[in-house]
Protein backbone atom coordinates (compact mmCIF):
# COMPACT_ATOMS: atom_id res chain seq x y z
CA UNK A 1 0.00 0.00 0.00
CA UNK A 2 2.52 2.44 0.96
CA UNK A 3 4.81 0.93 -1.90
CA UNK A 4 2.23 2.06 -4.17
CA UNK A 5 2.02 5.68 -3.02
CA UNK A 6 5.79 6.16 -3.06
CA UNK A 7 5.63 5.09 -6.65
CA UNK A 8 2.66 7.58 -7.88
CA UNK A 9 4.48 10.11 -5.71
CA UNK A 10 7.43 9.96 -7.75
CA UNK A 11 5.30 9.35 -11.03
CA UNK A 12 3.45 12.22 -10.01
CA UNK A 13 6.91 14.81 -9.26
CA UNK A 14 8.34 14.05 -12.52
CA UNK A 15 4.99 14.31 -14.40
CA UNK A 16 4.19 17.29 -12.06
CA UNK A 17 7.68 19.19 -12.98
CA UNK A 18 7.73 18.90 -16.72
CA UNK A 19 3.83 20.07 -17.33
CA UNK A 20 4.18 23.02 -15.15
CA UNK A 21 7.59 23.45 -16.92
CA UNK A 22 10.07 23.41 -13.30
CA UNK A 23 11.84 20.89 -14.89
CA UNK A 24 14.59 23.51 -16.28
CA UNK A 25 14.90 24.73 -12.86
CA UNK A 26 16.86 20.79 -12.31
CA UNK A 27 18.26 19.83 -15.42
CA UNK A 28 19.46 20.83 -18.85
CA UNK A 29 16.14 20.88 -20.87
CA UNK A 30 18.40 19.18 -24.05
CA UNK A 31 18.05 15.42 -21.61
CA UNK A 32 14.15 16.25 -20.63
CA UNK A 33 13.08 13.13 -23.02
CA UNK A 34 15.12 11.14 -20.40
CA UNK A 35 12.92 11.81 -17.36
CA UNK A 36 9.97 11.97 -19.20
CA UNK A 37 10.95 8.20 -19.75
CA UNK A 38 12.00 7.59 -16.65
CA UNK A 39 8.15 9.49 -16.22
CA UNK A 40 6.59 6.64 -18.18
CA UNK A 41 8.51 3.39 -16.70
CA UNK A 42 8.10 4.88 -13.50
CA UNK A 43 4.25 4.80 -14.18
CA UNK A 44 4.19 1.14 -15.63
CA UNK A 45 5.84 0.26 -12.48
CA UNK A 46 3.03 1.98 -10.23
CA UNK A 47 0.65 0.05 -12.01
CA UNK A 48 2.30 -3.15 -11.43
CA UNK A 49 2.35 -2.27 -7.90
CA UNK A 50 -0.67 -2.02 -7.59
CA UNK A 51 -1.77 -4.69 -9.39
CA UNK A 52 0.03 -6.99 -7.16
CA UNK A 53 -1.04 -5.27 -4.31
CA UNK A 54 -5.17 -6.62 -5.72
CA UNK A 55 -3.04 -10.20 -6.19
CA UNK A 56 -1.19 -10.54 -2.98
CA UNK A 57 -3.69 -11.94 -0.31
CA UNK A 58 -4.35 -14.98 -2.74
CA UNK A 59 -0.18 -15.66 -3.00
CA UNK A 60 0.42 -15.83 0.44
CA UNK A 61 -2.02 -18.37 0.74
CA UNK A 62 -0.77 -20.89 -1.66
CA UNK A 63 2.35 -19.70 -1.79
CA UNK A 64 2.78 -21.97 -5.13
CA UNK A 65 6.43 -21.82 -5.64
CA UNK A 66 7.05 -19.63 -8.75
CA UNK A 67 6.00 -16.65 -6.46
CA UNK A 68 7.99 -17.90 -3.09
CA UNK A 69 10.87 -15.60 -2.81
CA UNK A 70 8.88 -12.47 -3.84
CA UNK A 71 7.18 -9.87 -1.78
CA UNK A 72 9.81 -9.55 0.30
CA UNK A 73 8.44 -6.74 1.61
CA UNK A 74 6.44 -8.95 3.31
CA UNK A 75 9.57 -10.01 5.47
CA UNK A 76 10.64 -6.59 6.34
CA UNK A 77 10.25 -6.02 9.77
CA UNK A 78 8.35 -3.36 11.35
CA UNK A 79 10.83 -0.87 12.19
CA UNK A 80 12.74 -1.35 9.28
CA UNK A 81 9.84 0.39 7.31
CA UNK A 82 9.52 2.62 9.83
CA UNK A 83 12.87 4.93 8.64
CA UNK A 84 12.69 3.42 4.56
CA UNK A 85 9.16 4.96 3.43
CA UNK A 86 10.08 8.40 5.36
CA UNK A 87 13.82 7.90 3.18
CA UNK A 88 11.44 7.42 0.19
CA UNK A 89 9.09 10.09 1.11
CA UNK A 90 10.93 13.02 1.29
CA UNK A 91 12.57 13.50 -1.67
CA UNK A 92 8.40 13.08 -2.65
CA UNK A 93 7.29 16.14 -0.62
CA UNK A 94 10.23 18.39 -0.78
CA UNK A 95 10.23 18.09 -4.19
CA UNK A 96 6.52 19.22 -4.49
CA UNK A 97 6.30 21.40 -1.67
CA UNK A 98 9.74 22.86 -0.90
CA UNK A 99 10.52 26.30 -3.28
CA UNK A 100 12.98 25.41 -5.71
CA UNK A 101 16.03 27.89 -4.65
CA UNK A 102 18.33 28.96 -7.55
CA UNK A 103 22.00 28.75 -7.05
CA UNK A 104 23.54 31.96 -6.15
CA UNK A 105 26.99 33.65 -4.89
CA UNK A 106 26.68 31.26 -1.61
CA UNK A 107 27.12 28.00 -3.81
CA UNK A 108 29.92 29.49 -5.38
CA UNK A 109 31.71 30.12 -2.21
CA UNK A 110 31.30 26.17 -2.00
CA UNK A 111 32.39 25.17 -5.19
CA UNK A 112 34.59 27.64 -6.18
CA UNK A 113 35.00 28.80 -9.81
CA UNK A 114 37.65 27.82 -12.38
CA UNK A 115 38.35 29.43 -15.59
CA UNK A 116 39.01 27.32 -18.86
CA UNK A 117 42.69 29.02 -19.12
CA UNK A 118 44.77 27.52 -22.38
CA UNK A 119 47.61 28.11 -23.42
CA UNK A 120 47.41 30.46 -26.52
CA UNK A 121 48.44 33.76 -25.91
CA UNK A 122 49.92 33.76 -22.48
CA UNK A 123 53.54 34.91 -21.34
CA UNK A 124 54.94 34.36 -18.36
CA UNK A 125 52.47 32.68 -16.44
CA UNK A 126 52.13 30.11 -19.51
CA UNK A 127 55.88 29.05 -18.33
CA UNK A 128 54.47 28.41 -14.64
CA UNK A 129 51.96 26.30 -15.41
CA UNK A 130 53.33 23.93 -17.60
CA UNK A 131 55.52 23.67 -15.39
CA UNK A 132 52.63 22.52 -12.73
CA UNK A 133 51.84 20.47 -15.92
CA UNK A 134 54.54 19.32 -18.34
CA UNK A 135 53.04 17.21 -20.77
CA UNK A 136 49.86 18.73 -21.43
CA UNK A 137 50.47 21.38 -24.22
CA UNK A 138 51.13 17.74 -26.24
CA UNK A 139 47.76 16.10 -25.06
CA UNK A 140 45.38 18.45 -25.61
CA UNK A 141 45.57 17.79 -29.70
CA UNK A 142 46.14 21.19 -30.51
CA UNK A 143 45.09 20.90 -34.39
CA UNK A 144 41.25 19.38 -33.87
CA UNK A 145 40.46 21.69 -31.25
CA UNK A 146 42.06 24.84 -33.17
CA UNK A 147 40.44 24.42 -35.95
CA UNK A 148 36.94 23.96 -33.97
CA UNK A 149 37.72 26.49 -31.81
CA UNK A 150 38.71 29.00 -34.52
CA UNK A 151 35.72 28.76 -36.28
CA UNK A 152 34.00 29.92 -33.27
CA UNK A 153 36.54 32.92 -33.10
CA UNK A 154 35.74 33.69 -36.53
CA UNK A 155 31.94 34.43 -35.58
CA UNK A 156 33.13 36.80 -32.84
CA UNK A 157 35.84 38.32 -33.44
CA UNK A 158 34.67 40.66 -36.53
CA UNK A 159 31.65 41.89 -34.57
CA UNK A 160 31.96 45.52 -33.24
CA UNK A 161 30.41 44.68 -30.40
CA UNK A 162 29.73 40.71 -29.20
CA UNK A 163 27.14 40.49 -27.11
CA UNK A 164 26.35 37.22 -24.80
CA UNK A 165 23.02 36.42 -24.29
CA UNK A 166 21.04 32.90 -22.87
CA UNK A 167 22.00 30.98 -26.18
CA UNK A 168 25.61 31.90 -26.89
CA UNK A 169 27.11 32.47 -23.59
CA UNK A 170 28.49 29.74 -22.64
CA UNK A 171 30.42 28.89 -26.04
CA UNK A 172 31.44 33.04 -26.53
CA UNK A 173 32.46 33.10 -22.88
CA UNK A 174 35.12 29.65 -23.66
CA UNK A 175 35.91 31.47 -26.88
CA UNK A 176 37.23 34.70 -25.38
CA UNK A 177 39.11 32.31 -22.92
CA UNK A 178 40.36 30.44 -25.66
CA UNK A 179 41.94 33.51 -27.66
CA UNK A 180 41.82 36.50 -25.10
CA UNK A 181 44.99 37.74 -27.38
CA UNK A 182 42.18 38.15 -30.36
CA UNK A 183 39.56 39.80 -28.42
CA UNK A 184 42.19 42.82 -26.83
CA UNK A 185 40.20 45.59 -26.91
CA UNK A 186 36.95 44.04 -28.21
CA UNK A 187 34.15 45.62 -27.13
CA UNK A 188 31.32 42.98 -25.26
CA UNK A 189 27.95 42.83 -23.61
CA UNK A 190 26.89 40.77 -21.10
CA UNK A 191 24.44 39.75 -17.87
CA UNK A 192 25.33 37.96 -14.97
CA UNK A 193 25.37 38.43 -10.93
CA UNK A 194 27.72 39.90 -9.46
CA UNK A 195 30.10 37.45 -6.98
CA UNK A 196 33.13 39.27 -4.71
CA UNK A 197 35.62 37.09 -3.60
CA UNK A 198 38.26 38.62 -0.81
CA UNK A 199 40.71 39.14 -4.30
CA UNK A 200 38.54 41.90 -5.15
CA UNK A 201 36.38 43.51 -2.60
CA UNK A 202 39.06 46.21 -1.91
CA UNK A 203 39.31 47.08 -5.12
CA UNK A 204 36.94 48.42 -7.83
CA UNK A 205 36.76 44.55 -9.13
CA UNK A 206 34.28 42.05 -8.60
CA UNK A 207 33.32 38.52 -10.86
CA UNK A 208 29.83 38.37 -12.98
CA UNK A 209 29.11 34.95 -13.23
CA UNK A 210 26.18 32.78 -14.35
CA UNK A 211 25.54 29.25 -13.58
CA UNK A 212 26.27 26.68 -16.91
CA UNK A 213 24.27 23.63 -16.55
CA UNK A 214 25.70 20.46 -18.51
CA UNK A 215 23.00 17.51 -17.30
CA UNK A 216 21.75 18.89 -13.71
CA UNK A 217 22.20 21.86 -11.54
CA UNK A 218 24.39 19.68 -9.38
CA UNK A 219 27.09 19.49 -11.90
CA UNK A 220 26.92 23.25 -12.90
CA UNK A 221 29.50 25.88 -12.54
CA UNK A 222 30.14 29.48 -13.04
CA UNK A 223 30.72 31.08 -15.95
CA UNK A 224 31.95 34.09 -16.52
CA UNK A 225 34.68 37.45 -16.04
CA UNK A 226 36.34 39.55 -13.55
CA UNK A 227 35.44 43.47 -14.10
CA UNK A 228 36.77 46.59 -13.27
CA UNK A 229 33.76 48.39 -12.33
CA UNK A 230 34.63 52.55 -11.96
CA UNK A 231 35.97 54.13 -8.90
CA UNK A 232 33.48 53.98 -6.10
CA UNK A 233 31.30 51.16 -7.37
CA UNK A 234 30.13 48.72 -4.41
CA UNK A 235 28.00 45.99 -5.43
CA UNK A 236 26.35 43.16 -3.24
CA UNK A 237 26.45 39.11 -3.92
CA UNK A 238 24.13 37.93 -6.46
CA UNK A 239 22.72 41.80 -7.50
CA UNK A 240 22.34 41.02 -11.56
CA UNK A 241 23.86 43.39 -13.77
CA UNK A 242 24.52 44.23 -17.51
CA UNK A 243 28.09 45.38 -18.37
CA UNK A 244 29.49 46.48 -21.00
CA UNK A 245 32.98 47.26 -21.73
CA UNK A 246 36.74 46.20 -23.45
CA UNK A 247 38.41 43.05 -23.01
CA UNK A 248 41.93 43.23 -21.42
CA UNK A 249 44.23 41.10 -19.28
CA UNK A 250 45.25 40.85 -15.51
CA UNK A 251 47.17 38.85 -13.37
CA UNK A 252 44.90 36.91 -11.08
CA UNK A 253 46.81 36.08 -8.40
CA UNK A 254 45.13 32.76 -6.89
CA UNK A 255 45.54 31.35 -10.13
CA UNK A 256 48.86 32.50 -10.47
CA UNK A 257 48.06 33.30 -14.27
CA UNK A 258 47.09 36.15 -16.62
CA UNK A 259 43.09 36.16 -17.64
CA UNK A 260 40.91 38.35 -19.28
CA UNK A 261 38.68 40.71 -17.50
CA UNK A 262 36.76 43.52 -18.61
CA UNK A 263 37.12 47.49 -18.23
CA UNK A 264 33.66 48.39 -17.78
CA UNK A 265 32.28 51.48 -19.72
CA UNK A 266 28.61 51.41 -19.11
CA UNK A 267 27.09 49.26 -16.76
CA UNK A 268 23.07 49.13 -15.28
CA UNK A 269 21.46 46.68 -12.71
CA UNK A 270 18.52 44.58 -13.99
CA UNK A 271 16.24 42.18 -13.10
CA UNK A 272 17.24 38.46 -12.50
CA UNK A 273 16.63 36.89 -16.07
CA UNK A 274 13.62 34.56 -16.12
CA UNK A 275 16.09 31.46 -17.12
CA UNK A 276 19.08 31.89 -15.12
CA UNK A 277 21.24 29.16 -16.02
CA UNK A 278 22.64 28.95 -19.68
CA UNK A 279 22.48 25.59 -20.71
CA UNK A 280 25.62 23.82 -22.38
CA UNK A 281 24.04 22.86 -26.01
CA UNK A 282 26.16 19.89 -27.18
CA UNK B 1 5.50 27.33 3.24
CA UNK B 2 4.46 25.09 6.43
CA UNK B 3 4.65 28.35 8.06
CA UNK B 4 8.01 28.17 8.38
CA UNK B 5 11.16 29.09 6.37
CA UNK B 6 13.70 27.29 5.99
CA UNK B 7 17.05 28.51 5.72
CA UNK B 8 17.87 29.07 1.80
CA UNK B 9 21.29 27.45 1.65
CA UNK B 10 18.70 24.44 2.74
CA UNK B 11 16.80 25.32 0.00
CA UNK B 12 19.27 25.51 -2.25
CA UNK B 13 20.61 21.39 -1.32
CA UNK B 14 17.45 20.38 -1.57
CA UNK B 15 17.05 21.68 -5.21
CA UNK B 16 20.44 20.18 -5.47
CA UNK B 17 19.42 16.51 -4.50
CA UNK B 18 15.67 16.62 -6.57
CA UNK B 19 18.29 17.00 -9.54
CA UNK B 20 20.75 14.40 -9.10
CA UNK B 21 17.41 12.10 -8.51
CA UNK B 22 15.64 13.45 -11.58
CA UNK B 23 19.18 12.24 -13.48
CA UNK B 24 19.72 9.06 -11.77
CA UNK B 25 15.78 8.47 -12.13
CA UNK B 26 15.74 7.23 -15.72
CA UNK B 27 19.13 5.15 -15.45
CA UNK B 28 18.17 3.64 -11.48
CA UNK B 29 14.32 2.58 -13.91
CA UNK B 30 16.54 1.23 -16.76
CA UNK B 31 18.67 -0.76 -14.23
CA UNK B 32 15.84 -2.47 -12.36
CA UNK B 33 13.81 -2.67 -15.48
CA UNK B 34 17.29 -5.10 -16.82
CA UNK B 35 17.53 -6.49 -14.14
CA UNK B 36 14.28 -8.31 -13.98
CA UNK B 37 14.28 -9.20 -17.73
CA UNK B 38 18.06 -10.66 -16.71
CA UNK B 39 16.18 -12.28 -13.69
CA UNK B 40 13.26 -13.85 -15.91
CA UNK B 41 14.23 -14.60 -19.50
CA UNK B 42 18.02 -15.18 -19.26
CA UNK B 43 19.34 -18.47 -17.82
CA UNK B 44 22.21 -20.40 -16.02
CA UNK B 45 22.46 -22.01 -19.43
CA UNK B 46 22.83 -19.39 -21.33
CA UNK B 47 25.19 -17.78 -19.31
CA UNK B 48 27.57 -20.94 -18.81
CA UNK B 49 27.80 -21.12 -22.77
CA UNK B 50 28.74 -17.28 -23.53
CA UNK B 51 31.28 -17.05 -20.35
CA UNK B 52 34.51 -18.27 -21.18
CA UNK B 53 35.41 -21.19 -18.42
CA UNK B 54 38.60 -19.82 -17.39
CA UNK B 55 38.23 -17.22 -14.25
CA UNK B 56 40.78 -14.59 -15.99
CA UNK B 57 39.44 -15.07 -19.58
CA UNK B 58 36.03 -14.51 -17.92
CA UNK B 59 36.68 -11.35 -16.44
CA UNK B 60 38.44 -9.82 -19.47
CA UNK B 61 35.90 -10.97 -21.47
CA UNK B 62 32.96 -8.84 -18.86
CA UNK B 63 35.65 -5.99 -19.04
CA UNK B 64 35.08 -5.35 -22.67
CA UNK B 65 31.32 -6.19 -22.22
CA UNK B 66 30.20 -2.74 -20.88
CA UNK B 67 31.20 -1.34 -24.61
CA UNK B 68 27.59 -2.31 -25.48
CA UNK B 69 26.09 -0.94 -22.64
CA UNK B 70 24.94 2.67 -22.23
CA UNK B 71 24.31 2.63 -18.48
CA UNK B 72 25.48 4.87 -15.87
CA UNK B 73 26.93 3.83 -12.53
CA UNK B 74 23.40 4.46 -10.67
CA UNK B 75 21.70 1.70 -12.45
CA UNK B 76 24.28 -1.11 -12.85
CA UNK B 77 24.86 -2.52 -9.21
CA UNK B 78 21.22 -4.35 -9.47
CA UNK B 79 22.42 -5.33 -13.53
CA UNK B 80 25.70 -6.80 -11.72
CA UNK B 81 24.00 -8.30 -8.89
CA UNK B 82 21.16 -10.58 -10.64
CA UNK B 83 24.14 -11.89 -13.62
CA UNK B 84 25.90 -13.08 -10.10
CA UNK B 85 23.14 -14.70 -9.48
CA UNK B 86 22.92 -16.58 -12.50
CA UNK B 87 26.23 -17.73 -12.20
CA UNK B 88 28.40 -15.53 -13.69
CA UNK B 89 31.63 -15.59 -11.55
CA UNK B 90 31.42 -12.47 -9.47
CA UNK B 91 34.79 -11.49 -10.67
CA UNK B 92 33.75 -11.20 -13.66
CA UNK B 93 30.56 -9.43 -12.42
CA UNK B 94 32.88 -6.94 -10.79
CA UNK B 95 34.91 -6.24 -13.63
CA UNK B 96 31.58 -5.05 -15.81
CA UNK B 97 30.39 -3.29 -12.95
CA UNK B 98 33.41 -1.02 -13.22
CA UNK B 99 33.85 -0.57 -16.76
CA UNK B 100 30.92 -0.29 -18.02
CA UNK B 101 29.97 3.42 -16.62
CA UNK B 102 32.89 4.61 -18.39
CA UNK B 103 33.70 2.43 -21.56
CA UNK B 104 30.01 2.83 -23.43
CA UNK B 105 30.01 5.23 -26.19
CA UNK B 106 28.06 7.76 -24.92
CA UNK B 107 30.18 8.31 -21.82
CA UNK B 108 33.77 7.85 -23.97
CA UNK B 109 31.58 10.49 -26.64
CA UNK B 110 30.86 12.88 -23.88
CA UNK B 111 34.60 12.88 -22.73
CA UNK B 112 35.46 13.30 -26.29
CA UNK B 113 33.62 16.49 -26.69
CA UNK B 114 34.57 17.68 -23.06
CA UNK B 115 37.74 17.71 -23.37
CA UNK B 116 38.15 19.87 -26.43
CA UNK B 117 37.07 17.26 -29.37
CA UNK B 118 40.60 15.61 -28.95
CA UNK B 119 40.48 11.53 -28.67
CA UNK B 120 43.35 11.25 -26.34
CA UNK B 121 41.78 11.60 -23.12
CA UNK B 122 38.64 9.44 -23.30
CA UNK B 123 41.58 6.61 -24.59
CA UNK B 124 43.43 6.90 -21.83
CA UNK B 125 40.06 6.87 -19.54
CA UNK B 126 39.08 3.94 -21.28
CA UNK B 127 41.93 2.25 -21.09
CA UNK B 128 42.60 3.09 -17.37
CA UNK B 129 39.22 1.27 -16.81
CA UNK B 130 39.85 -2.36 -18.60
CA UNK B 131 43.23 -1.73 -16.67
CA UNK B 132 41.38 -1.36 -13.11
CA UNK B 133 38.99 -3.70 -13.54
CA UNK B 134 40.88 -6.77 -15.29
CA UNK B 135 43.31 -6.22 -12.27
CA UNK B 136 40.42 -6.20 -9.47
CA UNK B 137 38.62 -8.65 -11.49
CA UNK B 138 41.42 -11.24 -11.02
CA UNK B 139 42.20 -9.92 -7.60
CA UNK B 140 39.49 -10.88 -6.13
CA UNK B 141 38.91 -13.89 -8.43
CA UNK B 142 41.46 -15.05 -6.13
CA UNK B 143 41.57 -13.68 -3.28
CA UNK B 144 37.68 -13.54 -2.47
CA UNK B 145 36.20 -17.34 -1.84
CA UNK B 146 32.25 -17.45 -0.37
CA UNK B 147 29.42 -16.10 -1.07
CA UNK B 148 29.28 -12.51 -2.19
CA UNK B 149 26.04 -11.18 -1.40
CA UNK B 150 24.94 -10.17 2.10
CA UNK B 151 23.04 -12.67 4.15
CA UNK B 152 19.77 -10.61 4.07
CA UNK B 153 20.02 -10.34 0.53
CA UNK B 154 17.48 -12.45 -1.28
CA UNK B 155 17.90 -14.80 -3.55
CA UNK B 156 15.17 -15.73 -6.14
CA UNK B 157 15.02 -19.11 -6.91
CA UNK B 158 13.32 -19.52 -10.96
CA UNK B 159 11.86 -22.50 -12.19
CA UNK B 160 11.74 -22.73 -15.32
CA UNK B 161 8.60 -24.06 -15.90
CA UNK B 162 6.97 -23.64 -19.54
CA UNK B 163 4.91 -20.13 -18.70
CA UNK B 164 3.73 -17.89 -21.46
CA UNK B 165 5.35 -14.63 -22.78
CA UNK B 166 3.15 -12.76 -21.36
CA UNK B 167 3.56 -13.93 -17.85
CA UNK B 168 7.45 -13.41 -18.32
CA UNK B 169 6.57 -10.14 -18.95
CA UNK B 170 3.97 -9.41 -16.19
CA UNK B 171 7.07 -11.43 -13.32
CA UNK B 172 10.02 -9.20 -14.86
CA UNK B 173 8.06 -6.14 -14.03
CA UNK B 174 7.36 -7.29 -10.51
CA UNK B 175 10.64 -8.04 -10.30
CA UNK B 176 11.61 -4.57 -11.09
CA UNK B 177 9.15 -3.03 -8.61
CA UNK B 178 10.94 -5.13 -6.25
CA UNK B 179 14.67 -3.81 -6.98
CA UNK B 180 13.36 0.07 -7.32
CA UNK B 181 12.15 -0.47 -3.52
CA UNK B 182 15.61 -2.29 -3.21
CA UNK B 183 17.83 0.22 -4.44
CA UNK B 184 15.99 3.34 -4.45
CA UNK B 185 16.55 4.20 -0.41
CA UNK B 186 20.24 3.48 -1.04
CA UNK B 187 20.37 6.34 -3.91
CA UNK B 188 18.22 8.37 -2.15
CA UNK B 189 20.51 8.64 0.69
CA UNK B 190 23.31 8.74 -1.21
CA UNK B 191 21.64 11.94 -3.49
CA UNK B 192 20.98 13.65 -0.38
CA UNK B 193 24.63 13.28 1.34
CA UNK B 194 25.87 14.30 -2.53
CA UNK B 195 24.31 17.34 -2.18
CA UNK B 196 24.94 18.51 1.25
CA UNK B 197 28.37 18.28 0.48
CA UNK B 198 28.35 20.16 -2.37
CA UNK B 199 26.16 23.45 -0.52
CA UNK B 200 28.29 22.81 2.55
CA UNK B 201 31.52 21.40 2.44
CA UNK B 202 33.86 24.07 0.38
CA UNK B 203 35.70 22.41 -2.42
CA UNK B 204 38.00 24.98 -2.79
CA UNK B 205 40.11 24.14 0.48
CA UNK B 206 40.15 20.42 -0.87
CA UNK B 207 41.63 21.71 -4.19
CA UNK B 208 43.82 23.78 -2.85
CA UNK B 209 45.34 20.46 -0.74
CA UNK B 210 46.44 18.84 -3.59
CA UNK B 211 49.26 20.11 -5.80
CA UNK B 212 52.05 17.28 -6.19
CA UNK B 213 51.38 14.86 -8.12
CA UNK B 214 50.55 11.73 -5.67
CA UNK B 215 48.06 14.70 -3.58
CA UNK B 216 46.46 15.76 -6.48
CA UNK B 217 44.88 12.26 -7.49
CA UNK B 218 44.67 11.69 -4.30
CA UNK B 219 42.47 15.32 -4.05
CA UNK B 220 40.93 14.21 -7.53
CA UNK B 221 39.43 10.91 -6.27
CA UNK B 222 38.06 11.93 -3.35
CA UNK B 223 36.19 14.86 -5.25
CA UNK B 224 34.49 12.67 -7.67
CA UNK B 225 33.85 10.59 -4.74
CA UNK B 226 31.54 12.92 -2.78
CA UNK B 227 30.57 15.01 -5.88
CA UNK B 228 28.63 11.66 -7.22
CA UNK B 229 28.26 12.87 -10.50
CA UNK B 230 27.31 10.89 -13.76
CA UNK B 231 29.83 9.66 -15.75
CA UNK B 232 28.17 11.51 -18.57
CA UNK B 233 28.31 14.95 -17.29
CA UNK B 234 31.73 14.32 -15.13
CA UNK B 235 34.17 15.08 -18.09
CA UNK B 236 32.76 18.37 -18.36
CA UNK B 237 33.58 19.11 -14.53
CA UNK B 238 36.73 17.47 -14.79
CA UNK B 239 37.72 19.61 -17.46
CA UNK B 240 36.62 22.75 -15.93
CA UNK B 241 40.15 21.70 -13.65
CA UNK B 242 42.76 21.35 -16.27
CA UNK B 243 44.28 24.57 -15.70
CA UNK B 244 45.04 23.34 -11.75
CA UNK B 245 45.17 20.09 -11.85
CA UNK B 246 47.75 17.34 -14.20
CA UNK B 247 46.25 14.88 -16.69
CA UNK B 248 47.15 12.30 -14.44
CA UNK B 249 45.08 13.53 -11.40
CA UNK B 250 41.99 14.47 -14.06
CA UNK B 251 42.49 10.49 -15.24
CA UNK B 252 42.22 9.84 -11.82
CA UNK B 253 38.74 11.89 -11.27
CA UNK B 254 37.54 10.37 -14.26
CA UNK B 255 37.88 6.79 -13.70
CA UNK B 256 37.47 6.68 -9.91
CA UNK B 257 34.09 8.30 -9.98
CA UNK B 258 31.99 6.18 -12.12
CA UNK B 259 33.73 2.87 -9.97
CA UNK B 260 33.41 3.84 -6.32
CA UNK B 261 31.17 7.58 -5.32
CA UNK B 262 28.74 8.02 -2.49
CA UNK B 263 25.40 6.76 -4.64
CA UNK B 264 27.04 3.52 -5.46
CA UNK B 265 29.07 2.40 -2.64
CA UNK B 266 25.53 2.49 -0.45
CA UNK B 267 23.85 0.10 -3.04
CA UNK B 268 27.25 -1.87 -3.05
CA UNK B 269 26.69 -1.69 0.31
CA UNK B 270 23.14 -2.98 0.44
CA UNK B 271 24.29 -6.03 -2.34
CA UNK B 272 27.49 -7.30 -1.38
CA UNK B 273 29.37 -8.77 1.52
CA UNK B 274 31.30 -5.78 3.52
CA UNK B 275 34.20 -7.96 2.64
CA UNK B 276 34.06 -7.75 -0.97
CA UNK B 277 33.14 -3.76 -1.32
CA UNK B 278 36.13 -2.91 0.65
CA UNK B 279 37.77 -5.08 -1.33
CA UNK B 280 37.02 -3.59 -4.31
CA UNK B 281 37.87 -0.39 -3.12
CA UNK B 282 40.24 -0.41 -2.14
CA UNK B 283 41.87 -2.36 -5.14
CA UNK B 284 40.35 0.06 -7.49
CA UNK B 285 42.13 2.96 -5.04
CA UNK B 286 45.40 2.07 -5.41
CA UNK B 287 45.11 0.61 -9.13
CA UNK B 288 43.85 4.42 -10.52
CA UNK B 289 46.14 6.03 -8.07
CA UNK B 290 49.12 3.69 -9.69
CA UNK B 291 47.63 4.86 -13.21
CA UNK B 292 47.06 8.40 -12.47
CA UNK B 293 51.32 8.75 -11.83
CA UNK B 294 51.90 7.44 -14.58
CA UNK B 295 50.73 10.71 -16.91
Amino acid sequence: MIRSLILIGFTYLIFHLHITGDINKYINMKYSYLSAAAGYALLVLTIVQILMLNKEPSKDAGCDHDHCGHNHSKEDKWYKKLYIYPIFAFPIISGLFFPIATLDSNIVKAKGFHFPIYDEGQGDSFMQQQFLRPDTSVYYGKDDYDTLMKKEKKKYVNQSTIILNDKNYLKGMETIYNFPGDFLGKEIEFKGFVFNDKETIDKNQLFVFRFGVIHCIADSGVFGMLVDMPEGTKLKNDEWVTVKGKISTIYYQPFKTNIPYLKVEEWSKTAAPKEQYVFRGY
Amino acid sequence: MFGISLPQSFLQMNTIFISILIEALPFVTLGVLISGIIQIFVTEEMIAKIMPKNRVLAVIFASFLGILFPSCECGIVPIVSRLVSKGVPISAGIAFMLTAPIINPVVLFATYIAFGSDWKMPLYRGVGAIIVAIVTGIFIAYRYKGNPFKENYHHHHHHHEKTTFWKKVWRTLEHAVEEFFSMGKYLVIGSLIAAAVQTYVKTSTLVSIGQGPASSSFVMMALSFILSLCSEADAFIASSFRTTFSTGSLLAFLVFGPMVDIKNLMMMLATFKKRLVLMIVVAVFVIVFGYSLLF
